[in-house]
């Protein structure tokens, strides 16, 4: 730029207001403006990198889940428009789900909580966050006497520098009372897992396995990081093509893409392993696998006694246990009807003791990378932590409660008197969004920063190669000024405890910065602090190669007993199992528009509730597609539309969760029913967890009927129409294919 | 294109069948290969595509009428004959389906306004402001990717603030005009206008669309046709599908592309690999 008819860039940088001097541009250059007869102003103050008309991207972390994937947000204007994968986070891999798509519409959604709310005469009414800081400072400031089990903080899914913050300000009250609940909790699961493999999250390397027995393990839907799964599937199923088998009593979207998929009766998962165990065993190469005592006690799980529990055809176990042995190595994975069981954890134990026969361990199956901050991963939710703060709830002992990221006034089985506990709280506060059931029995209610207008961090308990920090921050400003963020008010109140240690930081900004950058040598960076930042607010992710750790097996914990049958209640003749929507889990994302109005994968249904049944079923009892039913358990009862669904057992009804809400704003209630609230009050032996698929119902029908709706057409099948054409596995040529899937 | 334009020149607009090299020398011909052992019906792409294009959410009642506005949609089908006599041993089977972009597109010819027509970078475009709502083409379509605006979706579906998401390179469809999947062609005409700028043509991997860009098993692979060595191309070469042929003479055994009612003699631009279950398992 050399001509003298041109702009010079520290001229640019003037015009635009970046230089920050609006100055007129004095001197003689030869145009207009560099005379300064016209003025060139910007066009409304543009931030850095706003050109009208130009999308950029900036990284961040989606928060719409625990997985952490790394995301990009498309911003125009100043408005954050879409999301798409971070190609540089190992978790997502520049790749994306439904529920991440839908992010956007937890920021501009049109029910959002825009002011604070305050309990006055017995009803919410805005109010002004001065008045809401002032009734949070005179409860939990500085001259607060709390302290211990009086006060307690309850989150969903939490990590990162939030989940440091809230300990920070619960060890000024010397409480310990972050109390994590998760309605879809794997803590049984995880149990077993830890027992029996010495891990209670193992790596699980799909890519590199053959063969995957999956008991219900919904890897591909509502797992654990589904995103990644799909990718590591994706490799699984290029040549040489892995086959996966699935054995459930509800098809899952993973049992949907199962080469064979086998139905079981609910709860018997561990006997069909423990036969499959047994005819491993028969084989001497095996013998020495596990110790003696368990060999001698799985001879009673011969396939006739096998097949006779679990309901599965007497040849099946013979054909899956050699198929075991053709394919090594294999992955054999427990799931949610497996483990949501009084004998659970027994369960998950014996589908896992498959992996310690075949040697899995060290080759699909790896400890996870040892990490630098594990006060910063998220903790795993339980039902037992729920139950205990119940307690102490109803005890009177909890004085205050303040709840973020968790609603189980909605998501709690019906028979836990949680809402009646929690009256019992004088002081509850829930930092929310948009107000949910349980934020409307709150007595202050602060409206929140979307997480895309927050900073953040988020440390998956899913890492699945080495260490990634997810760095979440604002993509835009803020949509309404009376939000805030959810870092922001607890620093707050922290400021107030203990002025001392945060008074040097005026907001969560300059906290985690200040925290990331100290992070620095951990991650052997040569950067300036500064520079340091900076370059993860721009890649979105703060990785650390790390080596995956070994597992330490162990067999003899798992426990053998006599192969019984289930001993049935005539009153309620059917098995329950709850199912878990990719899409909305536990029901906090029934409030989005673009899931509620997307089909379920496997019904088609949309912005509804329904039930499930097998079409032997059904036609026993003559029921058709639309028929309401009523779904009685010994804890309650629901009335949804039937709908004829061939993935059951013949003798279980499913109902998928997440629907039924009642105060979780337009989209989401008066959609469906909600199935959480019948569940029966049993749990898992070994760890007292709730056993979600163990309740058992009764179906009535009402006589009532109506139009489903949903998207499938009149027929299910393909009637001759080559549409999706299946071909067996030794006929394709998959070796002589481009493969395009990035690694 | 002007009408008198199109009326003069309406034979050769019309009739005109794909024929061999068609694209040999074009620059563009976007095209779509979808790995069907590789997608899981998970709903990704198609929210995607909502997020992308402005798709409205119709709500329940709608719906039910069968006036949901997905421009991509996953379709769902059980096995059939003794493959279905209790259970679905072999899983679900799922489509994603979408405007098929087809060649010689049944809808275009039908038009009687021209509103749909193909581009010479063989996109079946719909050009929403001479789009009379007569929905001949969506009775045409024999693939039923075209959908009508029943309502004034503008002034129901975005609530405030939800307007603000609304993507501006898209325009927001109004009462009795017909839409369809577009391939995501505001991606594509920012990427040809910068290509153009820049004195290129587009680069393989440059652009691609909502559905191929969210897809976490990347199941879709979309690209430039014209250019033999995209990956898209070398998989429809490799497939041994010809875009211009409604009979696939196919040398080698073992592959998988296919394209759905080919006998129809749409000549689409997506290419279904079909999908593959170990029948031994």
């Amino acid at each position: 730029m050399s001509g003298s008819n041109t702009i010079d860039r520290r001229d640019f940088l003037r015009v635009l207001g970046i230089s920050g001097a609006a100055a007129t541009l004095a001197g003689c250059g030869n145009t207009a403006i560099e005379s300064g007869v016209e003025k060139v102003q910007s066009y409304v103050q543009p931030e850095d990198f706003v050109v009208p008309g130009v999308g950029v991207y900036y990284a961040s972390t989606c928060a719409q889940c625990g997985s952490g994937c790394g995301v990009m947000g498309r911003v125009r204007e100043g408005r954050i428009l879409k999301l798409e994968g971070n190609t540089h986070s190992v978790i997502s891999g520049g790749k994306i789900c439904a529920l991440g798509q839908a992010a956007v519409q937890v920021h501009y959604n049109p029910d959002r909580l825009t002011t604070p709310l305050m309990r006055e005469g017995g009803e919410l009414k805005p109010t002004t966050w001065d008045k809401a800081m002032a009734t949070l400072t005179a409860r939990l400031g500085g001259e607060s006497t709390l302290k211990g089990a009086q006060i307690a903080f309850l989150t969903g899914e939490v990590s990162g520098h939030q989940k440091a913050l809230i300990g920070n300000f619960l060890d000024s009250f010397n409480s310990t009372h972050h109390v994590v609940y998760d309605a879809l909790s794997t803590a049984t699961g995880q149990a077993a897992s830890k027992a029996v493999l010495g891990a209670a999250q193992p790596l699980l390397q799909i890519d590199k396995a053959t063969l995957i027995l999956s008991f219900g393990n919904d890897f591909l839907g509502a797992g654990v990081s589904p995103v990644h799964m799909a990718a590591q599937y994706a490799r699984f199923r290029k040549a040489p093509r892995g086959t996966l088998i699935q054995i459930e009593p509800r098809m899952t979207l993973t049992g949907a893409n199962a080469d064979r998929w086998y139905a079981l009766k609910p709860g018997t998962e561990g006997v069909f392993a423990l036969g499959l165990a047994h005819a491993l065993l028969e084989h001497g190469q095996f013998a020495k696998t596990v110790p003696a005592p368990i060999v001698a006690a799985l001879k009673e799980y011969d396939k006739e006694t096998v097949s006779g529990i679990t309901g599965v055809h007497a040849d099946a176990i013979p054909h899956v246990a050699g198929m075991l042995m053709e394919h090594t190595p294999s992955l054999v994975l427990s799931g949610p009807s497996a483990e949501g069981q009084v004998n659970g954890a027994q369960n998950a134990a014996a589908i896992l003791l498959l992996n310690v026969i075949l040697g899995n361990a060290g080759k699909t199956l790896q400890g996870q990378a040892s990490h630098p901050f594990p006060q910063l991963i998220a903790s795993a939710g339980s039902y037992a932590a729920l139950t205990q703060l119940n307690n102490s709830m109803a005890s009177g002992q909890c004085q205050a409660l303040l709840i973020a990221g968790s609603n189980p006034i909605f998501s709690a089985p019906g028979f836990l008197p949680f809402a009646k506990s929690m009256e019992k709280v004088p002081f509850k506060v829930a930092l929310v969004t948009q107000v949910d059931e349980t934020a409307a029995q709150c007595d202050l209610v602060l409206p929140l920063h979307s997480p895309l207008e927050a900073f953040g961090s988020h440390v998956s308990s899913y890492q699945p190669r080495g260490v990634e920090i997810g760095i979440q921050q604002p993509l835009m400003e803020g949509l309404y000024p009376d939000t805030r963020a959810f870092g922001d008010i607890v620093l707050d109140l922290l400021r107030q405890r203990e002025p001392k240690n945060y008074k040097a930081f005026p907001d969560y900004y300059a906290y985690l910065k200040l925290a990331i950058t100290k992070a620095r040598p951990v991650f052997k960076s040569k950067l300036s602090d500064d520079d340091f930042w900076e370059d993860a607010l721009r890649s979105g992710v703060l990785q650390l190669d790390a080596a995956p750790t070994a597992l330490k097996t162990n067999a003899s914990v798992v426990v053998v007993s006599k192969p019984e049958k289930h001993v049935i209640d005539v009153r309620y003749p059917f098995y329950f199992v709850p199912s878990v929507r990719a899409d909305l889990r536990d029901g906090r994302h029934a409030n989005l528009p673009w899931l509620q109005e997307s089909p379920d994968s496997l019904t088609t249904i949309v912005w509804d509730s329904w039930v499930e049944i097998h079409p032997s079923t059904a036609a026993e009892m003559q029921i058709r597609e639309g028929d309401i039913l009523e779904v009685q358990s010994a804890s309650g009862s629901v009335r949804a539309k039937a709908y004829l669904f061939p993935g059951l057992q013949p003798d279980t009804v499913s109902m998928p969760l997440g629907q039924g809400h009642t105060a979780y704003g337009r989209y989401a209630n008066g959609m469906g029913v909600n199935p959480f609230k019948i569940l029966n009050p049993l749990f898992d032996a070994q760890t007292g967890e709730l056993a979600t698929h163990a309740t058992r119902v009764v179906i009535k029908k009402t006589g009532e009927h109506e139009l489903m709706v949903k998207d499938e057409g009149a027929t299910n099948l393909q009637q001759g129409r080559k549409l999706v054409a299946t071909v067996a596995a030794d006929q394709a040529e998959l070796a002589k294919e481009t493969s395009h899937v990035v690694e | 294109m002007s009408l008198s334009n199109l009326i003069k020149n309406w034979s050769s607009l019309r009739v005109k069948r794909p024929y061999q090299d068609q694209y040999k020398n074009a620059d563009y011909k976007w095209g779509m290969v979808i790995d069907l052992d590789s997608c899981t019906g998970c709903n990704a792409c198609t929210t995607a595509c909502y997020a992308e294009n402005n798709l409205p959410v119709v709500g329940k009642e709608s719906f039910s009428k069968g006036q949901a506005m997905h421009w991509l949609r996953i379709e769902r089908y059980w096995g059939e004959g003794t493959e279905l006599a209790q259970f679905p041993d072999h899983g679900a089977q799922f489509l994603p389906m979408m405007c098929q972009q087809c060649e010689s597109a049944p809808c275009e010819v039908v038009c009687p306004v021209g509103a749909t027509h193909h581009t010479p970078d063989g996109l079946n475009s719909q050009v929403y402001n001479r789009c009379i709502g007569s929905r001949y083409c969506s009775a045409n379509c024999p693939y039923k990717v075209r959908y009508f605006n029943w309502w004034q979706y503008p002034e129901r579906a975005w609530p405030n603030p939800l307007e603000k998401q609304l993507n501006p390179d898209v325009t927001v469809r109004s009462k009795g005009v017909m839409e369809k999947c577009t391939f995501c062609v505001q991606r594509l005409t920012a990427a040809k206008n910068q290509a153009r700028t820049d004195g290129r043509r587009v680069a393989d991997g440059e652009v691609t669309t909502a559905c191929a860009q969210a897809c976490p098993t990347s199941a879709i692979t979309f690209g430039n046709m014209a250019d033999s060595q995209s990956q898209v191309a070398k998989i429809w070469a490799r497939q041994q599908v010809e875009l211009a042929s409604d009979k696939q003479d196919k040398k080698d055994e073992g592959l998988r592309g296919y394209r759905i009612f080919e006998e129809l003699r749409t000549y689409p631009s997506v290419l279904y690999l079909e999908r593959v279950r170990n029948s031994d398992a």
